[in-house]
């Protein structure tokens, strides 16, 4: 079991790594010289000159990597191109802001998701699944950002209950956000779970019409026993991950909402950065998503080993 | 010596021989889904075809003096904020997200079929490899890697091709490899195998065509979310160029006139939300004729 | 036998499932009684609706099949009319089922205690356990399913089914999936219950030697009705029905002295075996060959030091259960896995190296044919091409119109119309896919044929069939045949000499009569001991076998019977109290 565990962190690091390196290449590849390209055409020589050297662009690559990585290991991500301020703490403060929206997504969406889902993997061909089922798939259908004009129209504009989009600025604090976070949430919410429900429901039904599940009804037991002892652990196992990819989809996928809301969240960061090739903090960001997307998968990992014991007590037969 | 004679061979009952052609017919035909999904992008595409015809309004021209006008006979779909016909330039913006999914797409699930495919059949190094690299690629978020790419290299539609062909293709070769891992311990796989029959030989003869149909509905998926992508990035900007018709780059302009004149953000998304729907749609039904399993690969 | 007494009755039982707007019959007009204390067997091929018929005992139909006529009692009640909480009190309290597979049928995420208490009744969980005689029942219960061997899996399922003390038990195929000596343990278990607790039992199964063995009446099902129902030793001796006649003539015997022909209505002839001159030259041999799994680190042999040689026209059974490496030996002939050691000759060259290095005249003369018909075949591919494929591939046919006449040719010496050329295999039954299986592997005029279990999945009278072809074609073609298998009765009547492999060892071999006439190993004793005869009232070939252990020595491995027939060394095993 030990060793399970030890081979997937294992495995996590070493794709973090590989992440990393995938990161950094990327965007040493883009065209052009960097300081030239931030500092504008008409910039002076020097200005130049210093912001190379600033930048350390006249060092071999993987120097800089090393430099990156080792720095990124302590927190430390390199100065703002355009602010002038430490990378680190910037992208921290945002990253709390998207953290609140996200957290109060994954709570609603992953409850409700599973809910709806094992309801219409077990009502399988009867109404309630074709009204779930319809409504995930216009879910999946539908962009972000048509998903969130069409909240503010409900929610703002003809029902003024949640603000349309923020005023306030990233130092804002967590009450000033509070009332901005749903409307964001909700539409992430959304295009989520549609993927979730798809899941849960085809897992549920293959795990209903499995043999153990059979004869776990010709045992005479309650249909509540049959459905929460015997086939929800393993209807759980394959929705898991997807589970997991949805949550490190919301690294990218607040990018739209937020810039629809005008949250002071990652994702407008993210757009602010690549507009003005603020290319320390894309590397931060880039990286920090990365780092979600593979601790969701790992924790997915770890969720099975719980739900499946073939993969808990392996090597003890 | 025996009595009992070697029987001779029963004779064959006529059987009709069914085509693939014939097969994706019947799926149609017994699949409602299917057929209006598949109708619906059919729809789609003589829309951004015929374009031109359809309407005599020109989608690109400003017309000051017809600003933000409500649906009217001349109008149906009202105009917006520079005095352009709303439907004019909704059935002209098919154009754009069609031309360019249905591109990308085909690149994506080319690619990564291949790939998939060498990964099963050659296992060992070549597979552990390629595995790592592309789950690493996926750990980087599709939007961010592609307004890098778009900011460093321009909005031209080859780039935006080849962008989404390097963030898609990792999912649709971990799929066409599951596929394909499905069938490479088949039988038939061995006894290939056993003539020394090539690598490329056993991909092409045994292996593709057991996997065709995961491939399509993997194609008609992946054109969703394509759309959905390329959509989500007009929208902030980062797609289409301004006066080009594109529903994504649509909303965006007139998002904030959406309370003056609601068809021109409305109309648009009708537009983009049926062509997704209809995608998913065929996707969903021909996966479920095909007993292929879609749903296990969200996102 | 009158309702009143009987615990099971069926009556007149139609049932049908809605496929495209109508509905197709699956069982028809079907009707049975079951007495406490006695066994009904329901036989039939596949396809038969056997196991339909006893699952409605349970009140429990398939996804969209329902009762179109008739009904089920049990115990009194008319179980399609039971309201639900009566059904469930129905279920495990009065009748409780085994299945075939254990291994699917238990929750995989549950400890084997909590599955089998949860059915309910006052027999604690050890006792259950220690009732089914599995050892360290206490150890057990805190299992997981997957960390159980398939006979102890079957045994927790038994045990499940009678903790809650039914009075009627349904088995269906309860030992398909297990090894022959397996098998017998759990027969023998199922049997011992059944009479210790008086229960009525209706067992489902393809294999008449099991039936035989175990059931007070038969009832024989085609195509969802009822052919022949009979107390079990007059069907044995006396079937009515040509149908259960041919069924019965069908099955091999341990006895056979040759390859047993079936006519329409049932008649048996044994023919003798062709004699293999001592001339026929040697087509292919394996000396002291191993082949191993795993990696470096973790070694496991598969194949440990085997020698053989295969002669023109002749057959050579490998004889074996599962894990005994008769597979892999055959795998490793065809080139498909690499040998650690030893060396593989045909008599036109050299086969240690895989296929691909193998040259082109080499690797069409040694082909495989394999167990399951239902992959063999490119389900995308007709029938045509797959057998124009190697006949392109290798040379044999020149031109396209060539290899199209070949190919329709090969497919008539398989004792099939041409006219299948354009079938898709779906379009075929699994008795004609395996036909067309050895048709491709003819198309590279081989000269050694690799049988592994092709008849394993095929029923009876197909089985019956296909092993005539194999037969007629060695004799045809001279070709020298590796026939593999875990049947003893199958091999008896094809082979002409016989090679019993355990764990990748060798321990017996010999000409086939020798060897079946007087079994020198134990494990050969064994193997026939377990294995079941469709006659209720035959006596075993031989007597129980005896604890062994093995003797060999490097420099001393065989005792020699004579005429090529030796014997691996062994030893009686003392046990404590036991001389």
């Amino acid at each position: 079991m030990l060793s399970f565990i030890a081979r997937r962190v294992l495995a996590a690091v070493g794709t973090l790594f590989l992440s990393s390196v995938l990161v950094f290449l990327a965007v040493q590849a883009l065209p052009g010289d960097v300081a030239t390209q931030v500092l504008g055409r008409d910039a002076t020589p020097d200005a130049v000159a210093a912001l190379r050297e600033q930048l350390k662009l006249d060092r071999p690559a993987w120097e800089r990597y090393v430099d990156w990585t080792a720095g990124a290991l302590h927190g430390d991500f390199g100065v703002s191109l355009v602010s002038g301020k430490a990378v680190g703490g910037e992208v921290g403060m945002y990253l709390g802001n998207s953290a609140l929206i996200a957290l109060i997504t994954v709570l609603f969406a992953v409850t409700g998701s599973l809910l709806l889902g094992i309801l219409a993997g077990l009502y399988r061909d009867r109404w309630p699944d074709h009204l779930i089922s319809t409504v995930s798939l216009v879910g999946m259908s539908v962009p972000e950002f048509v998903v969130a004009t069409v909240l503010v129209l409900c929610f703002s504009v003809a029902l003024p209950v949640f603000p349309a989009v923020v005023l306030y600025g990233p130092e804002a604090s967590v009450g000033q956000l509070l009332p901005a976070v749903w409307l964001p949430a909700l539409a992430l919410a959304i295009v989520m779970a549609a993927y979730i429900v798809r899941m849960a429901r085809t897992s549920v039904i293959d795990v209903m019409a499995s043999e153990y599940v059979t004869t776990a009804r010709l045992k005479g037991l309650s249909t509540w026993r049959v459905v929460t002892r015997h086939a929800l652990p393993g209807a759980l196992l394959p929705t898991l991950h997807v589970i997991a990819l949805n949550v490190a989809w919301l690294a990218g996928g607040v990018a739209v909402v937020e810039n629809v809301f005008n949250y002071p969240g990652i994702g407008k960061l993210m757009l602010s950065s690549v507009q003005n090739r603020d290319l320390p903090v894309i590397q931060a960001i880039a990286l920090i998503s990365a780092i979600v997307y593979v601790a969701c998968n790992l924790a997915a990992d770890l969720g099975a080993m719980a739900l499946n014991p073939r993969l808990r007590t392996r090597g003890r037969t | 010596m025996t009595t009992l004679e070697t029987p001779a061979p029963a004779p064959a009952a006529p059987l009709a021989k069914p085509s693939t052609a014939a097969r994706a017919w019947r799926t149609l035909r017994s699949s409602r889904a299917a057929t209006i999904g598949l109708a619906i992008v059919a729809v789609h595409v003589l829309i951004a075809l015929l374009a031109p015809v359809l309407t005599s309004y020109d989608p690109i021209a400003n017309n000051a003096d017809q600003a933000l006008l409500g649906p009217s006979w001349e109008h149906l779909a009202g105009t917006d904020q520079y005095g352009r016909d709303v439907l004019t330039r909704v059935l002209y913006g098919g154009r754009y997200a069609l031309g360019v999914s249905v591109t990308a797409t085909l690149l994506t699930v080319a690619l990564g079929t291949v790939a998939g495919c060498a990964a099963a059949l050659r296992g060992g190094w070549f597979d552990d490899v390629l595995g790592r690299v592309l789950d690493a690629v996926l750990s980087v978020p599709p939007v961010l890697v592609l307004l890098v790419v778009v900011t460093a290299l321009g909005t031209g539609p080859s780039v935006i091709v080849l962008a989404i062909a390097v963030v898609y293709v990792p999912q649709v070769v971990r799929v066409v490899r599951g596929a394909a891992l499905a069938i490479v311990p088949a039988d038939y796989v061995t006894a290939a195998r056993a003539r020394g029959e090539g690598t490329w030989a056993i991909l092409r003869r045994e292996v593709l065509p057991n996997i065709t149909d995961v491939v399509c509905v993997e194609f008609a998926m992946r054109a969703s979310w394509v759309v959905l992508l390329i959509s989500s990035l007009s929208f902030l900007g980062f797609g289409a160029d301004p006066p080009t018709p594109d529903w994504g780059l649509m909303v965006a302009e007139n998002r904030t006139a959406i309370t003056v004149v609601p068809m021109a953000s409305l109309a648009p998304i009708i537009a983009l939300a049926t062509l997704v729907i209809g995608l998913n749609l065929a996707a969903d039904a021909l996966s479920k004729a095909w007993g292929v399993d879609r749903v296990r690969e969200g996102r | 036998m009158t309702a009143t007494t009987a615990i099971v009755s069926v009556d007149s039982l139609s049932v049908a499932y809605r496929s495209g707007g109508r509905d197709v019959s699956v069982v028809h007009e079907v009707s049975l009684d079951v007495r406490p204390g006695r066994t009904l067997a329901l036989v039939g091929e596949s396809g038969s609706g056997k196991s339909t018929v006893a699952a409605t005992l349970l009140g429990h139909l398939r996804h969209g099949s329902r009762v179109t006529a008739g009904t089920v009692r049990v115990d009194g009640a008319d179980v399609f009319a039971l309201p639900a909480r009566e059904l469930r009190r129905l279920r495990g309290g009065t009748v409780a089922m085994v299945g075939q597979n254990a291994g699917q049928a238990l929750t995989p995420s549950m400890r084997i205690g909590r599955q089998i208490a949860e059915v309910g009744g006052d027999i604690p969980v050890v006792d259950l356990l220690e009732q089914v005689r599995l050892p360290r029942p206490a150890e057990l219960a805190r299992r997981y399913p997957h960390e159980l061997s398939g006979g102890q899996q079957q045994r927790v399922a038994i045990a499940m089914a009678v903790a809650a003390r039914p009075k009627v038990l349904v088995l269906d195929e309860p030992t398909t999936g297990l090894d022959v000596v397996t098998q017998r343990g759990v027969l023998d278990l199922i049997g011992a219950l059944r009479d210790e607790l008086g229960l009525a039992a209706v067992l489902v199964s393809h294999d008449l030697g099991v039936v035989a063995h175990m059931a007070d009446e038969v009832t024989v099902l085609r195509s969802g009705r009822i052919v022949e129902a009979a107390p079990t030793g007059r069907l044995f001796a006396a079937p009515q029905d040509p149908y259960t006649r041919r069924l019965l003539a069908s099955v091999p015997r341990l006895d056979d002295a040759g390859l047993a022909l079936v006519g329409e209505a049932g008649e048996r002839e044994v023919r003798p075996r062709a004699v293999v001159s001592d001339a026929s030259p040697v087509a292919v041999s394996a000396r002291d060959l191993t082949v191993d799994y795993g990696s470096s680190r973790a070694v496991t042999r598969a194949v440990d030091g085997v020698s053989f040689e295969v002669r023109r026209g002749e057959v050579l059974a490998l004889v074996g259960e599962s894990g005994s490496g008769k597979s892999t030996l055959a795998w490793a002939l065809a080139g498909l896995r690499a040998p650690s050691g030893g060396a593989m000759t045909h008599e036109s060259g050299d086969l240690a190296g895989p296929a691909r290095k193998r040259p082109l005249s080499l690797r069409r003369r040694v082909q495989l044919v394999f167990q399951n018909a239902d992959t063999s075949l490119n389900p995308r591919r007709s029938v045509g091409d797959a057998v124009r494929r190697p006949l392109r591939f290798f040379g044999t046919a020149g031109s396209r119109a060539e290899a199209a006449a070949r190919a329709r040719q090969l497919i008539s010496d398989v004792r099939l119309d041409p006219a299948f050329v354009d079938r898709l295999p779906a379009q075929l039954s699994g008795g004609q896919r395996q036909r067309i299986g050895i048709a491709r592997a003819l198309a590279g005029e081989p000269d050694v044929l690799i049988a592994d279990e092709i008849t394993t999945a095929l029923d009876v009278s197909v089985q019956a069939d296909v092993l005539r072809l194999l037969d007629d074609l060695r004799r045809e073609r001279e070709l020298a045949c590796l026939f593999i298998s875990h049947d003893l009765a199958v091999v008896r009547g094809i082979a002409d000499r016989v090679v019993v492999l355990r764990n990748g060892v060798v321990v017996e071999e010999g000409p086939t009569d020798a060897v079946f006439a007087d079994p020198g190993h134990p494990y050969t004793r064994q193997l026939m001991v377990a294995a079941l005869e469709p006659d209720p009232d035959t006596r075993p070939l031989v007597a129980d076998a005896p604890e062994w252990t093995d003797a060999a020595e490097p420099d001393d491995v065989w005792t020699e019977l004579g005429d090529g027939h030796r014997v691996r060394r062994w030893s009686p095993l003392a046990r404590e109290g036991v001389a």
